[in-house]
């Protein structure tokens, strides 16, 4: 456009000052743009495009009917849920039981995490008591123990404490959540801890005069004020917990018990590019309770994980 | 007026409201006490179940831990003081059974020579010997057999050739008794009169005992003895050895050879011929010497050491790095789409990461992969098959895993900077570069340090990343350890523990306590150094 | 006295109810300590992998049917079967039973994990090999389940006959216009099992043989020059790009299934699906690439059995009656595709072409080593060949590397 007026004005010469002056103007103004929005658009928008892409081209896979990883390449090529048949009708892979029973044992440590690492974190910053620094440091520490042996250590436990109760034994969901509640305590009490320190001391304080005793100035005052954190830690829990496979794969033997994880590995380990299309069809969903739970907690994210720490 | 503020003033706000409500509900105080009881005598109710049967299985020093740990938990909950236990209780509790054990449990294998060949208890290994020292008699008959139990023991009645009954135990020989065994097992004898003879049902109650059943031919030892696997036929045996209790010795029953327990852990004989399998016995720091002195283990220890480190911080920088630098980007009130571009940028952290490492692994094949095939048109590059560039794949895909977590925390962390200190720099002149630099990132840094520590010690035991990924590989030609170029230091004690003909679990323990003491070190002083327990005091 | 045995399981099936009524008659005049304990059914556990638990499952239900003897079968995968055998059988866990390859009887013989099996007079029922390579220091740690070996499968449509030759092969492929003139997988982690006819046939083998076929793991011969030849034939071969560790074993099966060759290298577990995907497809015996005969190994698997089972006689019954008979090990080849050790069942199915075209390219085969020392040669052995094809070096020197190194392995 700007080509198209310099040539038709160029027999004014005022003319042709004025309006190489507001090519000039809008150029600087795209470049104001870019300085202050522009870039952060284009940024945001590569990263988005290396943080979405495998996720495509995995939605893409699932879509498509021949199912190979050699045939994936290209994305959306065909569209068929076949995959998705094929997913909830496998014989020996149960998906459906590993879909439930990741959601349950997810949400159910997840909960019991939150009230666990609560109840910690609100010892460790409103109670007083010795080995408080060191009592904090260390559960922090023994999260740290790599668990690749230790698997040998709980499956033996398992099986002991399964001779004497029965439902904590091998293959029990129930189990296999107390083994996680282990780790209940541990940087996830940190950051609690942390959350817990910016409400004012004053409150529970009040509280107490003004005759509430601890554990009602707990439940009924104090949770709720965190409830960011308790978000926070309690998406971050379910995420590990969905994910997790070595002590789940240890402990869950029947397939109609065990988890996404456990399930969907034992699926692809043999036959991996083979069942490529299955494979992404059962990925694809799996994804999709932690990210709906995700989506819907994200503004507490935001505030809870950090409001603690900086305080 | 900033948020800050605003979130002290509502919680004012909200302290008014509560205090009036409490101030209403004293007196309320029945239902604590009422759960307290309830929860309290599941739990009591519980541990006497528990008590109970390992009274009954006779084993007292779990007995013992049970009853001492139940106890303690009333104590600390019927006391009226010591409230700080009364909230650390269950999680120290789980933390104690679940992760304590596991961590002791390995400190105790790290003193043993667990591994090929010293799997088990002596007892097992006696087992196993006995078991494979059996050598059928090449000439003895395949008897039909009945089993029988006379009073307390069991009896095999066999038939032979000329349809004779045979009836022998442990202690007695076979000897005949009149009577005849039917086609259909049927057993008619007038001598048997304490037996019952076993129906297969019967048989399959208490099978142990009767397949350990070994009743001698004749009082000639030579003629060996007769002994079951299937309950339903016998054979003569005879054992290439002998277990000698008394002296604690396999003794070869044809070169009365001796070997003794020598305390490496196997029966052992003058020339040093050890049988296998052999049993596991404490070795003390024989594990924790050969870390530091066995020259095999020593150079791919040290490489591996190194990359691990190398991968670890890398790993944290990279992800933190790219969370902050988006966080920075999108940290604009003004800026359109905001929360769209926050949801996809969630997206790698919300798949499940077991998942993305094997879709990645798909991906990054090298003749037919996403990103050979589509992204480079076809070029092959080896990206898990070159050392170099398997370590950046590594490095990258743990990047596209983890940045988003870096900058969720990031974002929080901007937001919670208060705006006036930023607000005041702007006004005195300082540039964006100069307030970044002076007060942004160090009260920036304050708060996501400890997470960064962690994130560390995260990675520095990602074994799921690199199992899922690479397996370790690509592999080095030349090492006999069969350690690749992109093993971390946990896949490696993984390997050392469970992959190949020398399994050694000992060894793989004592480099899990090593590592852990490591990583815990390092992290206990970094937390300090961050001084972000300082507020403590 | 009059009371009932039993002769054989059978036997009591046919005549469940009689005996049933007999017993209780019979328990009756005697103490009735087993009466209560009587109705709780013995329950054998075994472990497979995929492909082995589907099949074994309809077996394992009609056992249960016939002799009132559970069986759990528990899909694992075949990594994580031979694991966790070393690790739980000790501490008096893991199952009766467990589904497994030859080639781990040593390692599990020496970690006291199994027992030998008396298969009594059965044993001469099964193929030789098949009881020879179960054979750990003279005795039988396995019940031979079925016997496989990899063959040169091909795309009838493409080529339509058996190649007679190695070139022979390669110009078929030509004229075909087939992107790869064979398929034969490698993988990230080697595969030096099905690359073995092909290495063979250059004349270079693992160990030297004894005189009765038993190998003599002293005397590694796999670093002789025949080896270096086949190893720089391997190193050719990828830079020509017909091999490479992109093409794992399903990747391998998809470009044959989509006509990219006429030709793979594979053995009869992929048979099923080849059918299931509608290919016309042939098998015969593997043609020389180096002109000596090519020996694929010979693999059985089988059932092996726990040395700390405390279900001995259910778990043998189920073997040496049930699984070791004709109808079994046909109803298991029938759902696995796997041809069955046991003689007289696989001359039944030694009907049908496929098994027949297996049974030709494994009659030069050896079987598979058993030894304790085989787990660290595949691990070098596998590297090597990865690091060849990869072109990671010199593939002679590579070759030279990994005989030292599995000579030290050995040594130890």
């Amino acid at each position: 456009m700007s080509n198209k007026l310099r040539n038709s004005s160029s027999t004014h010469a005022s003319h042709d000052v004025m309006t190489s002056n507001l090519t000039k103007r809008k150029f600087n103004k795209i470049f104001v743009w870019l300085r202050s929005q522009g870039w952060r658009h284009i940024v945001a928008i590569a990263v988005c495009v290396f943080a979405g892409f495998p996720i495509l081209y995995i939605f893409s896979a699932s879509l498509n009917n021949r199912g190979t990883l050699v045939s994936s390449n290209t994305l959306f090529s065909s569209i068929s849920s076949d995959n998705y048949y094929e997913l909830f009708h496998m014989a020996q892979h149960p998906y459906a039981y590993w879909y439930v029973n990741t959601v349950v044992i997810g949400l159910i440590t997840a909960a019991a995490s939150v009230f666990i690492g609560a109840l910690a974190a609100y010892a460790f910053s409103r109670l007083r008591f010795t080995g408080r620094r060191i009592g904090l440091l260390s559960i922090i520490v023994v999260q740290m123990f790599p668990q690749v042996l230790s698997i040998v250590a709980i499956y033996l436990l398992l099986t002991k404490l399964g001779e004497i109760y029965p439902f904590l034994g091998i293959n029990s969901r129930i189990a296999l959540i107390m083994v996680y509640l282990g780790g209940a305590m541990g940087v996830n009490t940190y950051l609690m801890y942390g959350f817990f320190n910016t409400i004012p001391k004053e409150i529970d304080e009040a509280a107490q005069i003004d005759g509430a005793g601890h554990a009602r100035t707990f439940f009924t005052i104090i949770l709720p004020l965190v409830s960011p954190i308790l978000a926070v830690i309690g998406l971050l829990s379910f995420i590990s917990t969905v994910s997790e496979y070595a002590v789940a794969s240890t402990v869950l033997v029947s397939p109609e018990k065990q988890t996404l994880a456990v399930g969907m590995y034992a699926f692809v380990s043999d036959r991996f590019s083979q069942n490529w299309g299955v494979f992404s069809s059962g990925a694809v969903l799996a994804a999709i309770p932690v990210v709906v739970v995700f989506l819907f907690l994200q503004k507490y994210i935001v505030s809870g994980l950090t409001v603690g720490a900086v305080k | 007026m900033s948020k800050q503020e605003n979130i002290q003033n509502k919680r004012k706000r909200m302290k008014k409201r509560i205090v009036s409500q409490v101030g209403n509900n004293v007196g309320a105080n029945i239902l604590p006490i009422v759960v307290k009881i309830v929860l309290l005598g599941m739990l009591d109710a519980m541990s006497l179940y528990g008590a109970f049967a390992l009274l009954m299985q006779h084993k007292w020093v779990v007995l013992g831990l049970l009853l001492v740990g139940t106890g303690v938990i009333n104590w600390i909950y019927w006391r009226s003081h010591g409230l700080a236990a009364k909230y650390l209780a269950p999680g120290i509790v789980l933390l104690l059974i679940f992760q304590l054990f596991a961590i002791s449990y390995s400190a105790y294998i790290a003193f043993t020579n667990y591994g090929t060949g010293h799997n088990g208890t002596k007892e097992v290994a006696i087992t196993a010997l006995m078991q494979s020292s059996l050598v059928k008699k090449e000439d003895s008959p395949k008897y039909p057999l009945s089993v029988a139990k006379c009073g307390a023991d069991y009896s095999f009645i066999v038939q032979d050739s000329e349809e004779q009954l045979l009836v022998g135990d442990n202690t007695q020989p076979l000897h005949h008794i009149d009577g005849t065994r039917n086609a259909d097992g049927t057993i008619h004898s007038s001598q048997l009169q304490n037996c019952k003879v076993l129906n297969f049902s019967q048989i399959l109650q208490d099978q142990s005992a009767i397949v350990s059943l070994s009743v001698p031919v004749s009082t000639n030892p030579n003629d060996g003895v007769l002994r079951t696997s299937d309950g339903q036929t016998a054979s003569a045996y005879i054992s290439t050895f002998r277990y000698d209790k008394s002296s604690d010795t396999m003794i070869d029953t044809k070169t009365h050879e001796q070997y003794r327990d020598n305390g490496t852990g196997a029966f052992v004989n003058d020339a040093g011929v050890a049988l296998q399998p052999g049993w596991r016995v404490n070795v003390g720091f024989q594990n924790f010497i050969r870390l530091f002195t066995v020259k095999e283990l020593q150079q791919p220890f040290l490489r591996v050491l190194l990359w691990t480190i190398e991968f670890s911080v890398l790993s944290v920088l990279t992800t933190f790095i790219l969370g902050l630098f988006l966080a920075i980007t999108l940290n604009d009130d003004r800026m359109k789409f905001r929360r769209l571009y926050r949801s996809i940028l969630i997206l790698p952290y919300a798949f499940p990461a077991f998942l993305s490492a094997l879709v990645w692994a798909g991906m990054l094949n090298e003749k037919f992969g996403f990103i050979n095939q589509v992204v480079f048109h076809g070029t092959e590059i080896p990206w898990l098959h070159a050392p170099t560039l398997a370590k950046i794949a590594v490095i990258v895909v743990n990047l596209w895993l983890g940045f988003p977590y870096m900058f969720l925390v990031c974002m929080g962390a901007l937001q919670s900077i208060p705006h006036d200190l930023v607000e005041a720099a702007t006004l005195d002149g300082a540039s964006r570069w100069k307030i970044f630099r002076y007060i942004t990132f160090p009260l920036l840094l304050v708060s996501v340090a400890p997470l960064l520590i962690s994130s560390f010690a995260m990675n520095f035991n990602n074994f799921n990343l690199i199992y899922m990924l690479t397996a370790g590989g690509p592999v080095q030609t030349g090492s006999s350890m069969n350690i690749g170029s992109t093993d971390i230091l946990i896949s490696m004690v993984y390997k050392i523990a469970f992959v190949g003909a020398n399994r050694d679990y000992g060894l793989a323990s004592a480099f899990s306590i090593i590592i852990f003491l490591v990583v815990g070190l390092v992290s206990a002083i970094s937390f300090k150094a961050t001084k972000s327990l300082e507020e403590l005091n | 006295m009059e009371v009932f045995s039993t002769r054989r399981i059978m036997a009591i099936i046919a005549a469940a109810s009689t005996i049933a009524l007999g017993l209780s008659a019979c328990s009756s005049g005697n103490t009735s300590d087993t009466s209560s304990s009587e109705s709780k059914n013995a329950t054998i556990t075994v472990w497979a992998d995929a492909d082995h638990t589907a099949a074994l499952k309809d077996v394992a239900s009609s056992f249960t049917k016939s002799t009132g003897i559970n069986v759990k079968v528990i899909q694992k995968d075949l990594g994580s079967v031979q694991k966790d055998l070393i690790t739980q059988v000790p501490a008096g866990q893991g199952p009766d039973i467990a589904i497994g390859p030859n080639d781990w009887t040593g390692l599990l013989a020496t970690d006291g994990v199994i027992q030998p099996i008396d298969l009594g007079d059965a044993q001469s029922d099964f193929e030789k090999v098949s009881i020879d390579a179960f054979n750990y220091q003279g005795k039988i740690y396995a019940l031979p389940y079925s016997i496989e070996n990899v063959a040169l499968v091909r795309n009838t449509k493409l080529a339509p006959n058996a190649p007679t030759s190695w070139d022979d092969m390669v110009n078929t492929a030509k004229q075909a216009n087939a992107k790869y003139p064979y398929l034969l997988q490698i993988g990230d982690q080697g595969d030096a099992y099905t690359m073995y006819p092909v290495q063979t046939s250059f004349g270079s083998s693992v160990f030297a043989q004894n005189s009765d076929g038993s190998y003599d793991a002293k005397n590694l011969t796999i670093g002789n020059e025949q080896g270096k030849a086949f190893a720089s034939w391997l190193s050719e071969q990828a830079k020509e790009g017909i091999l490479s560790t992109s093409i794992t074993a399903d990747i391998a099966l998809s470009k044959f299934e989509a006509g990219e060759s006429p030709y793979i290298i594979t053995g009869p577990w992929n048979i099923p699906a080849l059918k299931k995907a509608g290919l016309n497809v042939a098998v015969s015996a593997i043609p020389s690439a180096g002109g000596q005969p090519a020996q694929p190994f010979v693999g059985v698997n089988g059932f092996f059995l726990s040395s700390q089972t405390k279900n001995k006689i259910a778990a043998t019954n189920f073997l040496t009656n049930y699984v070791g008979t004709e109808k079994v090990q046909e109803a298991l080849y029938k759902a696995g595709g796997l041809p069955p050790a046991l003689s007289s069942a696989f001359e039944k199915v030694a009907e049908d072409d496929f098994v027949k075209g297996f049974e030709e390219a494994g009659k030069t085969g050896v079987p598979m080593p058993n030894v304790t020392e085989m787990s660290a040669v595949w691990q070098s052995w596998n590297n090597a060949e990865v690091s060849i094809v990869n072109q990671q070096g010199d593939p002679t020197q590579i070759w030279d590397n990994m005989s030292g190194e599995i000579q030290k392995t050995i040594n130890k």
